[in-house]
């Protein structure tokens, strides 16, 4: 294939062990989990992970024991249960833990994304998340700081700067022009304050289609490294328009994740012996039981 | 009509202090609720927001959590964390913060990190944008299970500011307004403007004084009539039961 189009497992070949990896995904929505499966298979260990809140695909890399530091604003799988793995490893004190808020990590990326070295933020004042920030992992990475013409009282955090970041897009060209539908969390700015971008697209389009609707870009060509096409590639999180959330495969994922003598049960069934996503997709219910999660385009769910 | 459920009155009084044209940041769960029965109801023109880059949403189907993509049904915009949370929160133009909470103390601060269960401590979901919600509001409205162990004297840990330590939002350099209003299934209670304490606003129908204070874990003002929170009116149940949550998603 031509343009910047790579599998999953070249990708992941490239990702050293201690990288710091941003992740695009939101609770049950637009996971990477094609990535997440990946570096779980080729075993990358003592990585940083960032996200605003995580889902099950930073849950599945806390519970396959890969995460060295965490770096997250919060953490769910909605009404389907919390991040089980990564409360449980937080309790354990098994990993660098750092508990932002959605707005304070969107402000640090993009301060990343700008080129800043520090940007301020009205939030976290007088929290004990702020406490232990200040205290804990995050020392050095926090300061209160007085606006030199106002006088008013900012906490002034670093820029975030992820070695790799990943998002899930619906649509992209084969050179890396991407589409995101429905809102996009924390997206734009996390993929742009890191050094190298990987886009997984559900689909890929001719750069013609993207040239008649330029203003649907959210990230250019230029800024992306390499493009994984791999249609449900978010099973079993939600992409707008495409397809829904699997909610049986989310039961089941929580059955397995609120139990630390589980989990390895699921990781090896679901994602070491299934060798690649298309093992995956079978293993999870395969073409009949993907296509009733299928979204009706006039809704997007 | 069936009986009127405790959480039915619940979302009845946290949508009657909604005002129309209002811009609010609903949480996940009541709060969408809420939101939607008051927009439904008396204050059409209201915009809510969702943290994750959604205004003004109209969902036909009740939604999971905030990321499900039936919440984003019909909204009027989609954007970011940087839109809603940055150029409205932080830009100082949200009218009321409404969230849902493991505790809240007696200065309105808010808990939904942590808990401590026979010594064991337990984590959850953090914070995501209810720091920067309860930070940055105008007012917050907290909606919740009233239960002594959920309403402590202080929070076990304090994820998102009220009035901490009973000091005034300019003392602790905080931009949005703090705590309005902590609406559970027994009562409505607001905050004593010169002690910045929680003091009672009204009792729901058919519960005691003496019913709150034994399942309240820090000391509450309390007037010398304490009135009564208004039942969902006939319109309002309907909207509730047909429209807006018919399976029990979140009033059970």
């Amino acid at each position: 294939m031509a343009g910047k189009i790579k599998t999953a497992a070249e990708v992941v070949g490239s990702i050293p062990d201690g990288a710091h990896i941003a992740l695009g995904g939101f609770a049950i929505a637009r996971n990477v989990i094609v990535i997440a499966h990946e570096l779980i298979r080729q075993n990358r260990r003592n990585l940083t992970v960032s996200q605003g809140v995580a889902g099950l695909d930073t849950d599945l890399l806390v519970g396959a024991g890969l995460v060295k530091r965490l770096i997250i604003g919060g953490g769910s799988l909605d009404r389907f249960g919390p991040v089980h793995c990564i409360n449980r490893a937080r309790e354990t004190g098994s990993l660098a833990f750092e508990d932002w808020t959605s707005l304070s990590l969107c402000f640090r990326y993009l301060a990343g994304a700008l080129g800043l070295s520090f940007i301020p933020i009205k939030s976290l004042l007088a929290s004990e998340i702020l406490d232990r920030l200040e205290t804990g992992g995050a020392k050095g990475e926090v300061a209160r700081m007085t606006c030199p013409f106002t006088g008013e009282s900012y906490v002034a955090m670093t820029a975030l700067t992820p070695d790799v970041s990943f998002v899930h897009v619906q649509v992209a060209d084969q050179e890396g022009n991407c589409r995101i539908d429905g809102p996009r969390w924390e997206n734009e700015e996390q993929a742009k304050a890191a050094r190298r971008l990987i886009v997984i697209a559900e689909e890929i389009v001719p750069t013609a289609a993207i040239q008649e609707q330029p203003e649907r870009t959210i990230i250019p060509a230029h800024r992306v490294e390499a493009v994984i096409h791999q249609p449900f590639g978010a099973h079993p999180t939600a992409v707008f328009g495409r397809y829904d959330y699997d909610a049986a495969h989310l039961k089941l994922y929580v059955e397995h994740s609120k139990r630390a003598d589980r989990i390895g049960d699921y990781i090896r069934s679901y994602i070491l012996e299934t060798g690649d996503h298309a093992g995956y997709l079978e293993k999870a219910g395969g073409a009949a039981h993907l296509d009733r999660l299928k979204a009706d385009p006039a809704r997007g769910y | 009509m069936s009986e009127i459920r405790a959480t039915e009155i619940m979302v009845a009084a946290g949508a009657r202090e909604l005002k129309d044209s209002e811009t609010v940041v609903v949480g996940i769960g009541l709060p969408q609720v809420a939101c939607f029965l008051a927009k439904s109801t008396h204050a059409p023109n209201l915009t809510p927001l969702l943290e994750i880059g959604v205004a003004n949403m109209r969902p036909m189907h009740t939604p999971v959590g905030l990321a499900d993509s039936r919440i984003f049904y019909r909204a009027t915009c989609w954007s970011g964390f940087l839109d809603v949370m940055g150029m409205n929160l932080h830009r100082g133009v949200v009218d009321t913060g409404f969230l849902g909470a493991l505790e809240v103390d007696r200065y309105g601060n808010i808990n939904t990190t942590l808990s401590k269960e026979e010594g064991r401590l337990r984590y959850f979901n953090g914070s995501a944008g209810g720091n920067d919600v309860a930070s940055l509001a105008k007012r917050v409205i907290v909606i919740m299970r009233h239960e002594k162990r959920k309403l402590p004297a202080a929070v076990t840990h304090l994820t998102s500011p009220g009035f901490v330590g009973g000091k005034s939002r300019e003392e602790l350099a905080l931009r949005g307004g703090g705590p309005h209003r902590i609406i559970t299934d027994k009562a409505v209670i607001g905050f004593d403007e010169a002690s910045h304490s929680a003091a009672l606003v009204s009792l729901h129908p058919g519960v005691t004084l003496e019913d709150v204070l034994a399942n309240t874990g820090f000391p509450l003002q309390v007037p010398d009539k304490p009135a009564t929170t208004p039942l969902p009116t006939a319109e309002e149940l309907r909207l509730l039961r047909e429209e807006i949550d018919p399976n029990g998603v979140y009033l059970g």
